[in-house]
């Protein structure tokens, strides 16, 4: 039994040790925002914030995040309501198909609480592990830039 | 009408459960009950299959079923059937599917799979087009004659799959000329894969005795045909429903992973689910082809076009595929633009032993335009004449004849070139740092994959609108924010009373696919006729309760009103629940097919489209810096000006040429597959296949240009594919400009680039091209000369 905080709750699962941390949340917990594009750490779409740093689920084995706090993207949206980066994001319509935005929402959202008012260079370098093959990346660095302006709404609905 | 839903910004209804991980993908799917499937795939790349032995994988734990070339005895394509589910006899291809097996979990599936005994006996592979097309060379299909073709009037033989040509003019009179003179030119393109981060996967299940296929599909139709086709079933016993697609880009268009899981489900009476990995994606996608072009033209002094002849190889790989179809579209992309005297065209899909190729956004249409482009450049510079007034003299213009011989309507390209000058504004400056610069300008021309659609529109009790359709979301909008619009707009709604329905075969009618640009143009198109039904049923029973004629009523607001009469109006949901006491729920049904354009008689043979029912223009220009001393390709800004139409939500379009553009960087720069003398793909994952990154991009500067004819709902014409058209070209073009070298081929990575520089880079020679198009056609060229000398 492994044993750590997920979302903010304690929970434990029964998984073998070297089992990687997204197939137990998506297969064992039903958490299936957390994706898995390529399996070998490259895309980013299995993104999750490990004691508030972004780490690829994909290579973790959940061993490793014993006793340890992770984060997915169910946790950043409770009741459905959307964070000010996540409302940012929609009202850009910087959204296509979405396999990578879970990812990209994990990125971003541990640098603007390290970096609330991010430079360009610094949104760029803070996706550099995030592949998008749908929209260009363009509107996701102006949807980080226009928020930590304020040029957004302060808060989703 | 309310024309305040067109044009406007609308944001996407999917957007929030995308951005918060609840969007369920295929991929993200499961049944009750659920096995999972592994496919056996060869591990050579030409072969004899002398055994396979499948009773030590049944014998394995968890293992439900397992399946080979006895299960499935159909085979499926394009033009041709030539394509099995599984080799039979012979292996084509390195990673053919051998067997596939069901088990309780995906470790047991690939355990067994492995178990499965197989045998060969090595066949000479011929991995590239130029073994393949060698006098003598091994046919990869010996009985190729006995294929069921699906589509007439191609020529094939041997190792050539679809052979498709134009012939107009005098060709020999014109290149003969002592006034021209002749430029040639030899491009070569590698593959590139689509990437989506949603693998293809399917889910099957058994119900009443019909197979349900859940799937990440860009064409539910074409699943439902394939499976049937495969498994030698009635295609009334395949039903094809579809999530949210997790990207397409053109791969998603062939029916592919669905016909295992099928199978397996019958075999094993449970639900079962194929997800293919990401090294299966990279070593058997349906990619864009790989290419050789060669290509000569004869023009005057003053820049006229007098001849141009063209020889385009497309590796199709093992099977025929999409590739039959795609040599249609070589006469109106690198036949395309420009005004042109005599024409000789002949374009080949040639099989190989490497994995089959596909589609892939703009298809041919990509390198065509590189091929082009470059070829007009080179042409500027033996007559010395600046590159925008070269394509402002000769670019199609209305009246103006096309390759096949098609009249194009209106003055477009044109006005597009002047649009472009204006948004270039200043030049960018040009710090002596070292760096080389260049800029570039390229045209291109790509169409609207129209084909007939089908859509039904529910007007609910409470005054809702529900739309019926196949069409499905891949991410480009097209099903959550124009469609809605078109409904919205001619049913007087807000967008957010018409609900979209998922695809379903047992749902909605038939539909050509969501791919080449058509779902907001050929699905709008039926959607708008649908609500014309729907808007004369409502009229009819709101005629009554207003006292005014049904033809003196109009919908707003969600109310019917008297027009002119501003107080005479009453909700939608009071007509309706009036209907139903009357003549019953209100709904309507639409159709649309491709208008039928014309092409001159004579002029082209094996074409499955001889004329351009919607043709779509871009114009792009490209400012780079090279390094040399790395040969690292800086794109410095991006511009675009894109045939729209009208933009049914232009926030959306330019989200798409964004989104395109970055894609046709990354296949301009640094996207590159290798094939290894085995047949394999040597990239098998995105370690060492490089994708565009953030770090990479520059924001593209878009406009769209309105107003172009077109035969779609309210003059739209499709967005979402045209973007990447001209990216190659316009990319090739500035590095050229750059370094003062031809650039020939694509990618241009940094070794590329540097071997350019240093003078290093090899040649393209294509020398196994013969230099006349006549010495590569399999038809007889005389004849083919006769036809057209003879036309009607």
């Amino acid at each position: 039994m492994i044993e750590f905080r997920l979302n903010d709750r304690q929970t434990h699962v029964d998984a073998a040790p070297m089992a990687s941390l997204a197939s137990v949340l998506r297969e064992q917990l039903a958490l299936t925002g957390t994706k898995v594009a390529c399996g070998e750490g490259f895309c980013g779409s299995c993104t999750i914030l490990l004691d508030d740093q972004p780490a690829p689920a994909c290579l973790l084995p959940v061993a490793h995040v014993a006793g340890r706090a992770v984060r997915t993207v169910e946790g950043l949206a409770p009741n459905a309501r959307l964070s000010p980066l996540q409302q940012a994001l929609a009202d850009v319509d910087a959204v296509q198909c979405g396999m990578c935005f879970p990812g990209i929402v994990m990125s971003l959202t541990a640098l603007l609480e390290r970096t609330p008012r991010p430079t360009r260079p610094q949104v760029r370098d803070a996706l550099v592990g995030n592949i998008c093959r749908c929209t260009g990346y363009e509107r996701v660095v102006s949807a980080v830039l226009q928020l930590a302006d304020g040029g957004l709404r302060e808060t989703g609905e | 009408m309310s024309s305040s839903v067109i044009g406007r910004d609308l944001p996407r209804r999917d957007a929030g459960d995308k951005l918060t991980g609840r969007t369920r993908f295929t991929i993200d799917r499961q049944a009750p009950g659920m096995l999972h499937a592994a496919l056996r795939r060869s591990d050579v790349a030409a072969a004899t299959l002398l055994r396979v032995d499948v009773a030590p994988a049944l014998a394995m734990p968890g293992v439900r079923a397992v399946a080979t070339a006895a299960d499935a005895p159909g085979r499926y394509g394009v033009g041709v059937a030539d394509h099995p589910l599984f080799a039979a006899d012979v292996i084509r291809y390195h990673g053919e599917p051998i067997a596939a097996v069901a088990a309780d979990t995906i470790e047991q599936a690939e355990a067994a799979a492995a178990a499965i005994v197989v045998e060969t006996e090595p066949l000479e592979a011929h991995v590239t087009m130029a073994d393949a097309l060698a006098p003598g060379a091994r046919e990869l299909h010996p009985g190729w004659e006995r294929y069921e073709e699906l589509e007439p009037g191609g020529t094939r033989a041997g190792n050539v799959a679809w052979e498709a040509t134009v012939v107009r003019g005098d060709l020999d009179s014109a290149m003969t000329r002592d006034d021209v003179v002749i430029v040639e030119g030899a491009y070569a393109v590698g593959r590139q894969n689509q990437a989506s981060l949603e693998p293809r996967v399917a889910i099957a299940t058994v119900e009443d005795g019909r197979v349900v296929v859940e799937t990440s599909t860009q064409h539910p139709w074409a699943v439902r045909s394939g499976v049937a086709r495969l498994l030698d079933i009635s295609e009334s016993l395949v039903r094809v429903v579809v999530p949210a697609v997790g990207g397409g880009f053109g791969q998603k268009f062939e029916p592919s992973v669905e016909p295992f899981v099928a199978l397996l489900a019958r075999k094993s009476g449970s639900p079962v689910k194929i997800a293919l990995s990401r090294e299966e994606e990279m070593r058997t996608a349906l990619g864009r082809e790989n290419a050789e072009i060669f290509i000569r033209s004869a023009v005057t002094s003053s820049g006229e076009i007098l001849a141009r002849e063209a020889v385009v190889l497309m590796d199709c790989g093992a099977y025929g595929g999409e590739q039959t179809f795609l040599t249609t579209m070589t006469a109106h992309t690198l036949m395309g633009n420009y005004r042109l005297g005599a024409v000789r065209l002949v374009s080949r899909a040639v099989y190989t032993n490497t994995p089959p190729t596909g589609a892939f956004r703009c298809c041919n249409g990509v390198y065509c335009t590189f091929a082009l482009e470059r070829h007009t450049d080179e042409i500027c510079a033996a007559i010395d004449m600046d590159r925008w007034e070269f394509r402002r003299r000769n670019l199609i213009g209305d009246g103006d004849l096309g390759a096949t011989g098609q009249r194009f309507e209106g003055d477009v390209l044109v006005p597009m070139l002047d649009r472009m000058v204006q948004l270039r504004g200043e030049s960018p400056p040009r710090p002596d740092d070292g760096r080389l610069y260049g800029t570039s300008v390229a045209v291109g021309t790509w169409f609207v994959f129209v084909g007939p659609s089908s859509a039904t529109v529910n007007l609910n009790p409470d005054g809702s609108a529900t739309l019926i359709t196949a069409g499905v979301e891949l991410g480009s909008g097209s099903l959550v924010q124009s469609l809605p619009q078109i409904v919205a707009d001619q049913l007087g709604l807000d967008p957010a009373d018409v609900i979209v329905r998922a695809a379903d075969t047992d749902a909605a009618g038939f539909d050509s696919g969501v791919g080449g640009g058509r779902t907001t143009v050929s699905l709008g198109a039926a959607g708008t006729a649908a609500c014309a039904e729907v808007r004369r049923k409502l009229f009819d029973a709101a005629a009554d309760l207003l006292e005014a004629a049904p033809h003196d009523l109009e919908l707003a607001d969600g109310m019917v009103g008297v027009v002119g009469t501003p107080g005479r109006r009453m909700p939608i949901s009071e007509v309706v629940a009036h209907a139903h006491g009357t003549s019953g729920p209100i709904s309507g049904s639409g159709a649309f097919a491709a208008p039928g354009a014309e092409a001159m008689p004579g002029c082209a043979a094996g074409h499955m489209l001889e004329a351009l029912d919607l043709p779509v223009f871009a114009v792009h220009e490209c400012d780079v810096a090279v390094d040399p001393a790395t040969g690292h390709v800086e794109v410095l800004a991006y511009r675009v000006v894109q045939d729209v139409g009208r933009a049914i939500n232009p926030r959306a379009v330019e989200g798409q040429i964004q989104g395109g553009v970055v894609q046709g960087l990354g296949y301009a720069l640094h996207e590159e597959i290798t094939i290894g003398g085995d047949g394999r793909i040597r990239q098998a994952g995105f370690e060492t296949y490089r994708l565009p990154l953030a770090g990479d991009v520059v924001p593209v500067d878009a406009e769209l240009y309105e107003g172009a004819p077109s035969c779609g709902p309210l003059g739209a014409k499709g967005a979402g594919e045209v973007p990447i058209l001209a990216v190659g070209a316009a990319v090739a073009c500035a590095v050229a400009d750059a370094v003062k070298r031809p650039v020939s081929r694509l990618p241009l990575t940094p070794p590329h680039v540097l071997a350019l520089i240093l003078g290093r880079d090899d040649e393209v020679t294509h020398d196994h091209i013969p230099r006349s198009w006549r010495a590569n056609v399999l038809s007889d060229p005389d004849a083919l000369e006769a036809a057209f000398a003879s036309r009607g």
